[in-house]
């Protein structure tokens, strides 16, 4: 009998051992979707049979003394904005719903070539901005704390689907904040590397400077596993990092002692305001990280909004050239939250958008003198927990300042990590900034809360 | 922003909104255009500031 719950980690370390058969434990997940997946809407394509197929063929390699490693025989989901050849990559909408790619995304062959099962393409707001829309070939994932409840986005689907324990892991790509609002509305870890480290090659783009592929996860050290298959340079993709890549789990053997880490409180006490119950939990998260040996001062950078309005005007601006024709031809096939937002940045004019770049120099700039002294900044992810599905407005993206969107203008890496639960048992969450390319550093902290903290402990009751 | 500026606009751009949604997005503009005016400092830049993109030929 496989557990309803298994992190990568620990189904690794099984199937090594030959004590878990890579065929059970998809087989498992099989009828984890069948029996959950109906209220869920994490799927918008389930691959049973090929899935199964990779499972046996899978099983026989490791019995023939081929591991390969931790991700091999792993079942995973990608977001259906992840092209994979022979089989349809819509972007979750009817502009695309015909589009069926002739080859992998680089990410989507690392994951494979690390052993990796795909089980399935996962829901997404369409095109990985307009979303929970209701309007759309397929609904809205809903989030398995509480089905009435939002997921976050864009990445919605990896986020029910991980939670509910449907795949063990799954990719998610990153914006303003689309891996990082699911892992923290559905209580998980999800990390944005930085810019450039996976390959945005066959990944549907949403705005080419500031798009981020990543993994979203059950804990900070199924991220490095994941990470470490993703990450690494393809030439094809001209924004991609010709950089080494280190050893992501073997970071983690690391404690946090000595970090020195720099809370961003500002940022959800007055730009954001967060609730009571997402304050405190980060409150507690500094002490607890003071108690491992890190050292948490405040840190004071620019207002909020003066990050998101940069974010916010280049990403409109870059999805508008990116669909502009469609828009013109078949405006109504978009759903209303996804085409109504871009009839917005048509209104934006290219005088604004070269600001728009000319004020990214400049809050780089300011993020690298304040992290000089820092190896982290510390601060919300979202600022509160997840809110009822129903009450997400087409245009409430642009009203609160996104907590998340500073690190997609720096290209930093950021991650989402579970830090508590409110009194209604829905996850909490903080955000973890690191230097470009230091992943590692931003993974161990990560690995350290959690490891010293009960909250991994904990998962959706799902009937 | 007003409804006829909205709709010249988007005759401009070719875009087909539907007469149903057109008044929310009015409603929303002044988000898109708050947000447009903080790229502005006051005073404004150094005509030299850079934007974070620029082009880098490969060498040799």
């Amino acid at each position: 009998m496989v557990p309803d719950y298994l992190t990568i980690a620990e189904a690794a370390r099984l199937i090594e051992k030959r004590e878990l058969s890579p065929v059970e434990l998809v087989d498992s997940r099989l009828e984890r979707i069948v029996r959950l997946d109906g209220r869920l809407h994490s799927f918008i394509r389930v691959l049973a049979d090929a899935a199964r197929h990779e499972a046996r063929a899978t099983e026989a390699e490791i019995a023939a003394g081929k591991y390969r490693g931790p991700l091999h025989g792993i079942p995973i989901g990608l977001k259906d904005i992840y092209e994979t050849a022979g089989v349809a990559t819509t972007g979750h909408s009817k502009v695309m719903q015909d589009h069926v790619p002739q080859k992998d995304a680089f990410s989507v062959r690392r994951l494979r070539e690390a052993g990796a099962i795909v089980v399935g393409k996962l829901a997404t707001h369409e095109f990985a901005l307009g979303g929970p829309s209701f309007d759309l070939p397929w609904p809205p994932a809903r989030n398995p704390w509480d089905l009435s409840r939002f997921t976050g986005g864009s990445s919605s689907g990896t986020g029910a689907a991980v939670a509910a324990g449907l795949v063990l892991g799954g990719t998610g790509s990153d914006t303003g904040g689309s891996i990082r609002g699911p892992a923290a509305y559905c209580g998980l870890a999800g990390i944005k590397p930085t810019y450039g480290l996976i390959s945005r090659m066959g990944i549907l783009p949403l705005a080419f400077s500031l798009d981020h592929a990543g993994p979203l996860a059950w804990t900070a050290e199924d991220n490095a596993i994941m990470l470490q298959a993703m990450a690494g340079h393809d030439p094809a993709d001209p924004a991609s990092a010709d950089h080494a890549i280190p050893d992501y789990r073997a970071a983690l053997q690391r404690d946090a002692n000595g970090l020195r880490i720099g809370l961003v409180r500002h940022f959800y006490e007055r730009d954001n305001e967060a609730n009571a119950a997402t304050r405190d939990a980060i409150a507690n998260a500094a002490r607890t990280l003071e108690g491992l040996g890190c050292s948490v001062r405040e840190a004071t950078l620019s207002p909020l909004a003066d990050w998101v309005a940069c974010g916010v005007v280049i990403m409109l601006c870059e999805a508008y050239a990116i669909h502009e024709e469609n828009l013109r031809r078949r405006f109504t096939d978009y759903g209303e939250m996804f085409r109504d937002r871009m009839a917005l940045a048509g209104l934006i004019t290219g005088a604004d958008y070269v600001q728009a770049l000319r004020r990214r120099r400049e809050l780089i700039d300011e993020l690298d003198r304040a992290m000089e002294s820092l190896d982290l900044l510390l601060t919300a992810a979202a600022p509160t927990e997840a809110p009822p599905i129903d009450a997400v407005g087409k245009f409430s993206t642009f009203e609160r300042p996104l907590l998340t969107m500073p690190f997609n203008v720096t290209g930093s890496p950021a991650m989402s990590v579970c830090c508590g639960y409110t009194d209604g048992g829905l996850p909490l969450s903080f955000q973890i900034v690191g230097k470009r390319f230091d992943e590692a550093t931003v993974l161990r902290l990560a690995h350290a809360y959690e490891q010293a903290t009960p909250w991994r402990d904990r998962r959706p009751t799902l009937q | 922003m007003t409804r006829a500026e909205l709709d010249a606009a988007l005759a401009r751009l070719g875009l087909a909104v539907p007469e149903g949604e057109r008044d929310q997005i009015v409603a929303a503009a002044h988000l898109i255009e708050d947000m447009v005016a903080r790229l502005r400092p006051v005073g404004g830049r150094d005509v030299a500031a850079e934007p974070a993109h620029v082009v880098r030929f490969p060498e040799g």
